[in-house]
């Protein structure tokens, strides 16, 4: 722009010149000089405003794009001005703080709100998805896969998507946040068969308020109650392929992640991590319980403690579980848990090698409907436990391998077994995961035979996903 | 009645933890959730308050796995103050299970730090995972560049004052004398950097493009063509071409990646490797913010040299 009016006072002064008259008297030459000293004023007047003017629009560009960068509308936190960065000086330090904003009163927290939605003119999503896919081949022996008694059973020699899942989660308004999870797996129908075909349901729907007094935490609905380390587990997240031999035989291949009722948690006073909850729940677990009823509920209670070992020991996790309830046949059924992590990687730098070493015990005292000979019934009491131990060696952010034991007995039978599974993982991002396990079985139960198991697992993740916990 | 029996353990446990009186506070307690931002909070504050980081020092935030010792962090604290462009976007879930309501993001006990910042690398067009682990938002690392700290300050100042409203004046005076240091350090480190000008760097992970931006230099090339994936070969190829075209000699290298590319890239194209904290504390004695800079500006002047 500069150039071009440059450009135009050059082809002016030069028509100037050409127009003015010949033979000119020294008179005439100073008048000239002196139109020509004016013409230059006037011209560097103009070039001023011009440059001053763009500069004006090239810093207000440069503001909106940075306002337009800053980001957390949703924050109440006031900011200091937008402006673009300064050197600090004495002008810039001139910025004060905020005044103090007001809590919101008991009256306002009373107030129903209005429920977030899609937001209008930036058709901004105000909450999260995320879609999770885990995908499992079963190879074992013709002979499991006839008896189907293979670890995913009626799926032997199959892939076969072993949970496909989608997850909404987001705040609901200040004080409340919410998931909605629905997943899709392949499953066996009909006894023995080898038809399956693809569930879906809805696995997870539940509210959680945030606000409540002494620190309490509520959620209700649908969800994965807090018992033991592995079962808020998903599928997809599970540090083997299958879920221990344990938690299948106890609580059945879903474990008990879809109980319905109230789940309520408090962080205790205490100088290291305890968190203690208490849920009360229908108790829909066919394996377990099963009553299905909130007159006879499921109650469940774990209390979780964690310890940092140091700058440098790694950190401890312990938790303590119990539970009663009545299973399908109107008896009482107790569980305990006891479960413990161990995680240790190098405090600085590249965080790896990780060495990860867990365990979980389960503790059954379950009643069982007896009739004898005379047609009474009775109730006969059974004692059962179980338990696995494993251990992962994560090399790199890539690559691990681990080792797991299992050892249970039969809740509804005599006998136990135990198995032995050494596995191998890579990540080539956090988003995708391959593993490779094999699973020897030694069944020293009528009910349970030998088995040599090859699993291939791929799992991946699409979106939004919780953060890896500890 | 039996069944209310077997339950009343519980229900003491219960009833003495909601009525259990909290822990007398002498002093407010401030959740920082990233070192850089509790390096500078430490010079807002003072001895008037205890101020902690929600990460280890050292600890590679895009690596972090939520440990229940930062919930218990988290339920004591007053304020937080956060990053703002997600490079710790697993606070919230520290936030949800700790109890404590006053942090939840929207809270006038919540700082966005970087509110008013002009944020570099905002990524335009279509965003996904194939473009790696992305920050939508735009690069994190805005308090590497000094001159973005009145700002940064004056956002915390304005949350520690909104929490703390009687020191106000103290915290206001903290950031004024902070921000005097930092301008007088900056002249000092501009001076140290100036003979660089216009010095093209390469870097293993994108950290450092308001370093350049602070100090004249230029982005030579990134390791990662994908943030938070391993380099392709074929992305490695090119750049070892461009370093050697446009002579770039220096690959800085964050503490906590591994070095075997950048090593491997420096043996191709006669380059140094200088493997720098991120942020304070992720190398030894650079917990302040000042050691931490004086750290990164001193090590890459000699290295340029």
């Amino acid at each position: 722009m500069c150039r071009r009016w440059r450009g135009r006072w050059v082809s002016l002064l030069v028509a100037v010149c050409l127009l003015a008259p010949g033979p000119a008297g020294a008179q005439d030459a100073e008048s000239l000089k002196q139109d020509l000293e004016t013409m230059r004023k006037q011209f560097d007047v103009m070039k001023q405003q011009y440059e001053s003017r763009l500069q004006e629009l090239s810093e207000r560009l440069q503001k909106l794009e940075a306002q337009k960068a800053v980001t957390s509308p949703t924050s109440a936190t006031p900011a200091a001005t937008p402006t673009t960065p300064a050197p600090a000086t004495p002008s810039v330090l001139s910025q004060t703080a905020q005044p103090a904003a007001p809590e919101p009163s008991l009256m306002e927290l009373l107030k129903p709100h209005q429920p977030f939605a899609f937001a209008g003119p930036g058709r901004v999503l105000l909450f999260d998805i995320g879609v999770a896919g885990d995908f499992v081949t079963d190879f074992t022996s013709n002979d499991a896969e006839r008896r189907h008694d293979g670890t995913f059973n009626g799926r032997e020699n199959r892939l076969f998507p072993r949970h496909v899942e989608l997850i909404l989660a987001g705040r609901v308004d200040p004080y409340a946040s919410a998931t909605v999870r629905f997943t899709g797996a392949e499953e066996p129908t009909g006894p023995g068969g080898r038809e399956t075909e693809i569930n879906a349901k809805l696995e997870e729907a539940n509210g959680t308020l945030l606000t409540l007094p002494f620190g309490t935490t509520l959620r209700f609905g649908l969800m994965p109650p807090r018992f033991g380390t592995l079962n808020v587990v998903h599928e997809d997240d599970l540090p083997q392929v299958d879920r221990p031999d344990v938690l299948r035989r106890f609580f059945g291949q879903e474990e008990m992640n879809t109980e319905k009722g109230l789940e309520a948690f408090w962080l205790l006073p205490t100088p290291f991590y305890q968190e203690l909850s208490l849920g009360v729940f229908n108790g829909d677990n066919e394996e377990a319980f099963g009553r299905g009823s909130i007159r006879d509920p499921l109650i469940l209670s774990r209390l979780r403690n964690f310890w940092e070992l140091g700058d440098t020991g790694g950190g401890l996790q312990v938790d303590v579980s119990g539970g009663t309830g009545e299973t399908f046949e109107d008896r009482r059924n107790t569980i305990a848990g006891l479960g413990a992590k161990y995680k240790w990687f190098p405090p600085t730098g590249y965080p790896f090698p990780l060495i990860t070493l867990a365990g979980e015990a389960i503790y059954e005292n379950r009643g069982f409907a007896f009739t004898n000979g005379a047609g009474e019934t009775s109730t006969h009491w059974r004692e059962s436990w179980g338990y696995y131990a494993y251990g992962q060696y994560d090399w790199t952010k890539r690559w691990a391998a681990g080792l797991r034991y299992d050892w249970t007995e039969l809740p509804t039978a005599s006998g136990h077994e135990w198995a032995l599974s050494p596995y191998l993982q890579f990540k080539p991002s956090e988003f995708l995961r391959f593993r490779v396990q094999y699973k020897h079985t030694r069944g020293l139960s009528p009910a349970v035979r030998d088995a040599d198991e090859v699993f291939l697992q791929g799992s991946f993740i699409m979106g939004v996903h919780p953060t890896e916990r500890f | 009645m039996r069944r209310l029996l077997r339950l009343l353990p519980l229900a003491v446990t219960l009833l003495a933890t909601m009525l259990a009186p909290a822990a007398a506070l002498a002093k407010p307690r401030i959740v920082a959730t990233l070192p850089d931002l509790w390096a500078i909070t430490e010079y807002l504050v003072g001895d008037l308050v205890d101020v902690q980081v929600a990460t280890h020092f050292g600890q590679n935030p895009h690596d972090f796995e939520i440990r229940p010792s930062q919930m218990l962090l988290v339920k004591r604290a007053d304020l937080l103050i956060r990053n703002g462009l997600e490079e710790d976007g697993w606070i919230d879930s520290i936030v949800e299970g700790s109890g404590n309501p006053k942090l939840l993001r929207g809270s006038p006990n919540v700082v966005e730090a970087v509110l008013g910042v002009e944020v570099l690398k905002v990524p335009r067009g279509p965003i996904d995972r194939s473009l790696g682990d992305v920050h939508p938002l735009g690069n994190p690392h805005y308090t590497i560049d000094p001159r973005n700290l009145p700002i940064v300050t004056a956002n915390v100042v304005a949350g520690l004052s909104r929490v703390m409203p009687d020191l106000a004046p103290k915290f206001e005076a903290n950031r004024k004398a902070f921000l005097e240091k930092v301008g007088s350090a900056y002249e000092g480190w501009k001076q140290q950097l100036a003979p660089y000008k216009g010095v093209g760097l390469v870097s293993y992970h994108d950290s450092w493009p308001y370093l350049e931006q602070a100090f004249d230099l230029t982005e030579c090339g990134i390791e990662e063509d994908r943030p938070g994936i391993p380099p392709s070969p074929t992305h490695i190829a090119m750049l070892i071409r461009t370093m050697k075209a446009k002579k770039c000699t220096l690959i800085l290298h964050d503490s906590w990646y591994p070095t075997d590319t950048s090593e491997f890239v420096a043996r191709q194209t006669g380059a140094k490797v200088l493997i720098v904290p991120q942020g304070p504390g992720a190398m030894d004695d650079t917990k302040d913010y000042f050691k931490w800079m004086g750290y990164l500006i001193d090590h890459l002047a000699n290295a340029l040299k």
